[in-house]
């Protein structure tokens, strides 16, 4: 029942990213997102075996490769939110408000 | 409204879509045999010399892949920084009707 | 933000430990979990904590930006010329360049270890800067 709880922490990012006006919460749905598939790339790859992929223990070890490329995928993930956050800062110091319509609306006025 | 009603319809329909998609691909049956596992137990401590096998993947075969994540986050502080400068000590200036 | 005695004595307590324990998953990075982003994650969280419970200004003159800036820039050279050693040995790039010892030897792993305190130094003095740039604009 892993893949069901996974599926729905997806969903509700994926949520998060459409419903909301607020912008932080935006990028907050993306993250959410993000540590939903990480999860399920490691949960599918740990099928295969029993305990941690270390030499010295006893028994059969899980899949090494997905863990490995995770980690990469963590790191990028938080790059593009430390990114998106300082973005939505500088909006902030322009528009001073946090609201994506108002935010779009001015900005379509600025540019006519 | 009428746009609100069709914007709350439109997205109802993406997250079920989405979640009928999750659904066909999540459910089914995985295979627990692996290749990959197989001949890293084997080979990899006289290849690389590392006990964690992991550490042996992204450090001993692919280690490009760690020189490029590297790379993503030195642009990613350097992006930050430069961001970041033209408002030091210089909040709530900017103006709207300037 | 408010500054209670409780946490005031707590981070000056706390944050020397959670640099030696990052410090310590770099360094055991091949033969138990850990590694270079783990142990440099760690080291950039005992920072973290003195900006949030001390200041700015007093983690300035322990960490000062401009070293911090200089070590990360010196971090990645020092990554491209490991990567050129295994070229120059004749391996490949990023190749091992002690791969002729016998497997059970200890130079055969410094390759390993060499990489995992160069990226974790990396890793460990970018995510500070970015928390030290982004605390000074309050």
């Amino acid at each position: 029942m892993a893949w069901l709880l996974m599926g729905a922490i997806f969903l509700v990012g994926l949520w998060g990213v459409m419903n909301k006006a607020n912008m932080v919460k935006k990028v907050m749905g993306l993250s959410i997102a993000n540590s939903a598939i990480i999860l399920l790339f490691i949960y599918y790859g740990s099928l295969s075996g029993k305990t941690a992929p270390i030499e010295g223990t006893g028994e059969t070890m899980v899949d090494p490769l997905p863990q490995a490329l995770m980690l990469t995928a963590i790191v990028v993930g938080v790059c593009v939110m430390a990114l998106a956050l300082v973005l939505v800062y500088r909006l902030y110091l322009k528009f001073h408000t946090l609201d994506m319509r108002e935010v779009e609306r001015r900005a379509w006025e600025l540019h006519d | 409204m009428k746009s609100r009603r069709l914007l709350a319809v439109a997205e109802t329909v993406v997250l079920l879509l989405t979640a009928f998609f999750l659904f066909q691909v999540l459910h089914g049956e995985h295979e627990t045999s692996s290749e990959i596992r197989d001949y890293m137990v084997e080979n990899c401590k006289e290849e690389t010399g590392a006990l964690n096998l992991v550490t042996g993947i992204y450090l001993g075969y692919r280690a490009f892949d760690t020189l490029g994540e590297t790379v993503v986050l030195l642009v990613a502080v350097s992006g930050v920084l430069f961001f970041l400068v033209p408002t030091l000590g210089k909040d709530n200036e900017e103006n709207l009707d300037s | 933000m408010k500054k209670t005695s409780i946490l005031d004595l707590i981070s000056r307590k706390l944050a020397p430990f959670m640099l030696l324990f990052g410090f310590y998953l770099l360094a055991y990075g091949h033969t138990s979990p850990g590694g270079g982003f783990q142990g440099g994650v760690v080291m950039a969280s005992g920072v973290i904590l003195l900006v949030v419970a001390q200041g700015v200004k007093a983690t300035e003159s322990l960490f000062p930006a401009l070293s911090l800036t200089k070590v990360e820039i010196a971090a990645f050279l020092a990554f491209l010329a490991a990567g050129l050693a295994g070229l120059v040995m004749g391996r490949g790039f990023l190749g091992n360049p002690m791969a002729q010892v016998q497997a059970s030897a200890v130079p055969r792993v410094g390759m390993v270890l060499i990489l995992n305190l160069i990226i974790g130094i990396e890793v460990g003095s970018g995510i500070s800067l970015i928390c030290l740039r982004l605390f000074r604009n309050e």
